[in-house]
């Protein structure tokens, strides 16, 4: 009876690790298709000079040309000024605002995460369009009707090299926040609440509560937000692709568009796959430094 | 019994997966497969000694004019009746997502057979060498109904890589009153140009201030990204550079006369007769300034653009509401560009046409000769004739002039002369070699264009462009490759 209830429990076993592996093979499949292959494919081309009818290795001149790029160099600092420009404003700006929303009640609360999300859902192509019309040049644009109360000149926000970046940043700044302000309200309603108590106990003010305890227990969240709002803005392509194309004068050409253009208007696959892999060398290293310096005492 | 039962109908299914999936790649591809009797060798011309087979031509096409998408069908349809074994397939495309399409499925090795596209692209299709040479399928007859001139644009190192379906001549068009108003004779500019000095002078008095505000701009033209090398490119001609290469395949634009055009761009903004915003300005933008009376002069100017205003003005005069919010009555007149620097008038000439696309497989003859067949289609008789009717374009071909006969397109006669005056001035197509087309193409988005929005936006002097094209132009195609 023993003997046959084990091997019933076995073939049990087995029929679900069979099933187990069914439901991991699906994923593995997923990620060696869409993930692991385009990767070893770029890593393979970019030792190549791409042609449909048949590619040519060049050993490593894509990667020395990369390197060697006026263009590439520019659209290297432009991706850094714009992310340091835009990711710790967009964490102080989402904290300030979970801050903000989280004394009030539950159906205030629902209503101010759905506001701020929405630019989230909204497709970024149709952001990009409301932002060109406010960005309108000419006397009549939203922004310049604005300036022109004060008795300030219109400026022509996209098309000079002087306002081109900060107009692409001010428009960071103020539509993309929607994801990190859920997910430090979520943060915020997991801290326990007895080191407030204690801290009510103690006669702590609101910046000490905030310094002593907020701010360390959302160190995780803050640290995995740095890290991908840093990836992300590296990534940074589809506002500088629909407002500026990159202008003027390459003054908000960023890595990613100038790798688009590379491909896709030069038909240079082998140098932008060498641009494509610099880059993600270029992230992991600054995600490996941020780990190492904000990561050390942040448990998961 | 059972788990070979299972076996079997998997293994069938599996057969079945990969029976669908080959048909659907031979189907509508471009290498002529698609039949087994569309073997190699099958010469293209023996089609009255034996059944010709079956073979489907695929074209990506975009709205080449108002009315061109709504005829798809019609024109399958007259393609299938004139050869009933051929299909033609015809995928639609917007202006927008053309190009990019038609670059990622000729990178990926499977183009359409016919593309709709500008002659300039094909020195960067055949760079990758993707186009097909059609020369030994077109038939005496095809070759000789077009003229001479558009025929020769879809033609480099001796290959015809397509057909073309018209040849537009860039130009600019002015508001009638306006131009009355400012006293210009615009008859007299359309049939003998002007020169830099007489444009300048002339849109100057186009300009209407209302205190410190202008009302109205002397000249309009849309140079928002991209757009800005249709100004350059339309303003050097008429500096006695027609190509970016001299004759003796020199790059010109290190010309000192390339510097006259770009001083010349800065004192347009500069005098007040062009927006200082000129660089933001897009085609949709300009073009709603000239209907809302926001210019005298807009660019650039296709002859449709006349079909478009006259359209506006019967909507204002219908109290029709889809009419452009506060435009005006605008009666769209053709004017030239200026010349420079004594340097004769030349014509910014567009053509555009039916581009012959190769797969990764070696085309079959007998595909190849559909693929001609299928672009002198298109290209000429009753589908060339209502397309450069709908975009009131001359037509190139004697089939489409033949099916055109007596259709009244109610132009402005004065624009017609003027046109064709223009068109006089197109300069014949020049056969730059493929790499050094490229590399042109390359230097103007990588250099070029970026400047040129710095030169507008005030930003850099002509002086520093001029010096960064050169700069430019000596390390691509060395010191001795440029004048």
């Amino acid at each position: 009876m023993a003997q046959g209830t084990t091997k019933i429990r076995n073939r049990l076993n087995r029929g679900d690790s069979a099933w187990a592996y069914a439901f991991i093979a699906v994923a593995l499949i997923g990620y060696a298709l869409f993930t692991a292959y385009p990767v070893i494919s770029a890593f393979i081309i970019s030792f190549q000079e791409y042609k449909p009818l048949g590619s040519e290795y060049i050993g490593f001149d894509n990667y020395a040309e990369t390197f060697t790029s006026e263009l590439f160099g520019k659209a290297v600092w432009n991706t850094i000024v714009y992310t340091v420009l835009t990711v710790p404003v967009a964490l102080v700006l989402s904290f300030a605002v979970a801050i903000m929303i989280m004394p009030l009640k539950k159906w205030a609360q629902t209503t101010f995460k759905a506001i701020y999300y929405l630019p989230a859902v909204a497709s970024g192509v149709a952001l990009s369009v409301v932002w060109l019309w406010i960005y309108d040049p000419l006397p009549g644009g939203v922004l310049n009707q604005i300036l022109a109360l004060f008795g300030i000149d219109n400026q022509n926000w996209l098309g000079s090299s002087s306002t081109s970046m900060f107009s692409l940043v001010f428009m960071s700044w103020l539509s993309s926040h929607g994801t990190s302000i859920i997910i430090y309200v979520a943060a915020l309603l997991g801290i326990d609440e007895s080191y407030y108590e204690a801290a009510d106990i103690d006669g702590a003010s609101f910046w000490q509560k905030m310094w002593h305890i907020v701010l360390p227990c959302l160190k995780p969240t803050t640290l995995f937000l740095l890290v991908t709002g840093v990836i992300g803005s590296f990534q940074v392509f589809q506002n500088a692709y629909l407002m500026t194309g990159g202008g003027p004068d390459h003054s908000t050409t960023m890595v990613g568009l100038l790798i688009f253009d590379t491909a896709f208007k030069y038909f240079e696959f082998g140098k932008a796959a060498a641009q494509s892999l610099v880059l993600a060398l270029m992230i992991g290293i600054i995600a490996l430094i941020q780990f190492k310096f904000l990561g050390k005492d942040v448990e998961y | 019994m059972k788990r070979k039962t299972k076996f079997a109908s998997t293994v069938l299914a599996l057969m079945l997966s990969v029976g669908a999936l080959s048909a659907c790649s031979s189907n509508g591809g471009n290498n002529g497969n698609a039949d087994p009797s569309n073997a190699p060798g099958t010469n293209p011309t023996a089609s009255s000694e034996a059944p010709a087979a079956k073979d489907t031509i695929t074209a990506l096409l975009p709205p080449v004019s108002p009315k061109y998408q709504e005829n798809f069908e019609q024109m399958a349809a007259d393609f299938n009746k004139l050869y009933p074994n051929l299909t033609l397939k015809i995928e639609p495309a917007s202006w927008e997502d053309m190009t990019q399409k038609l670059d990622t499925q000729v990178n990926a090795g499977s183009p359409p057979d016919l593309a709709f596209t500008n002659s300039e692209s094909i020195a960067k299709y055949a760079d990758l060498g993707m186009m097909m040479d059609i020369s030994p399928y077109l038939t005496p007859e095809m070759i000789g109904d077009f003229d001479e001139i558009p025929y020769g644009y879809m033609t480099k190192e001796g290959k015809q890589y397509g057909l073309p379906a018209y040849l537009a001549v860039h130009s600019i068009g002015g508001n009638k009153q306006f131009l009355e108003e400012a006293g210009i004779d615009y008859k007299k500019v359309q049939q003998s140009g002007w020169t830099y000095d007489e444009f300048r002078e002339a849109i100057k008095k186009g300009v209407v201030k209302e205190g410190d505000a202008t009302k109205r701009y002397g000249f309009v033209f849309a140079t928002a990204g991209v757009a800005s090398k249709d100004y350059l490119g339309i303003l050097v001609k008429g500096a006695g550079m027609p190509y970016p290469f001299t004759e003796d395949n020199k790059y010109a634009y290190t010309d000192e006369k390339y510097l006259t055009v770009l001083k010349a761009i800065r004192e347009l903004i500069d005098d007040g007769s062009m927006p200082k915003e000129l660089g933001s300005i897009d085609a949709g933008k300009r073009w709603n300034m000239f209907l809302t009376g926001q210019t005298m002069i807009t660019g650039k100017g296709l002859a449709v653009f006349e079909n478009s205003a006259n359209t506006n003005n019967k909507k204002l005069e219908a109290n029709d509401g889809s009419a452009v919010a506060d435009s005006i009555k605008a009666e769209y007149i053709v004017l030239p560009m200026p010349s420079f620097a004594g340097q004769p008038a030349v014509s910014h000439a567009v053509v555009d046409g039916y581009v012959a696309f190769r797969g990764k497989k070696e085309p079959t003859e007998e595909h190849a000769a559909n693929v001609a067949k299928a672009a002198y289609f298109l290209a000429s008789g009753q589908v060339a004739a209502t397309t450069n009717t709908d975009l009131f374009l001359s037509h190139i071909t004697d089939s489409a002039r033949k099916a055109a006969e007596g259709v009244d397109t109610g132009r402005n006669s004065d624009n017609i002369a003027a046109d064709e005056a223009l068109l006089k001035q197109a300069p014949p197509a020049r056969d730059i070699p493929t790499e050094l087309a490229a590399d042109a193409i390359k230097l103007e988005n990588e250099v070029i264009i970026p400047k040129l929005q710095a030169l507008l936006a005030g930003e850099i002097t002509p002086e520093e462009m001029f010096e960064a094209v050169k700069k430019a132009a000596v390390e691509k195609f060395g010191a001795d490759g440029v004048v």
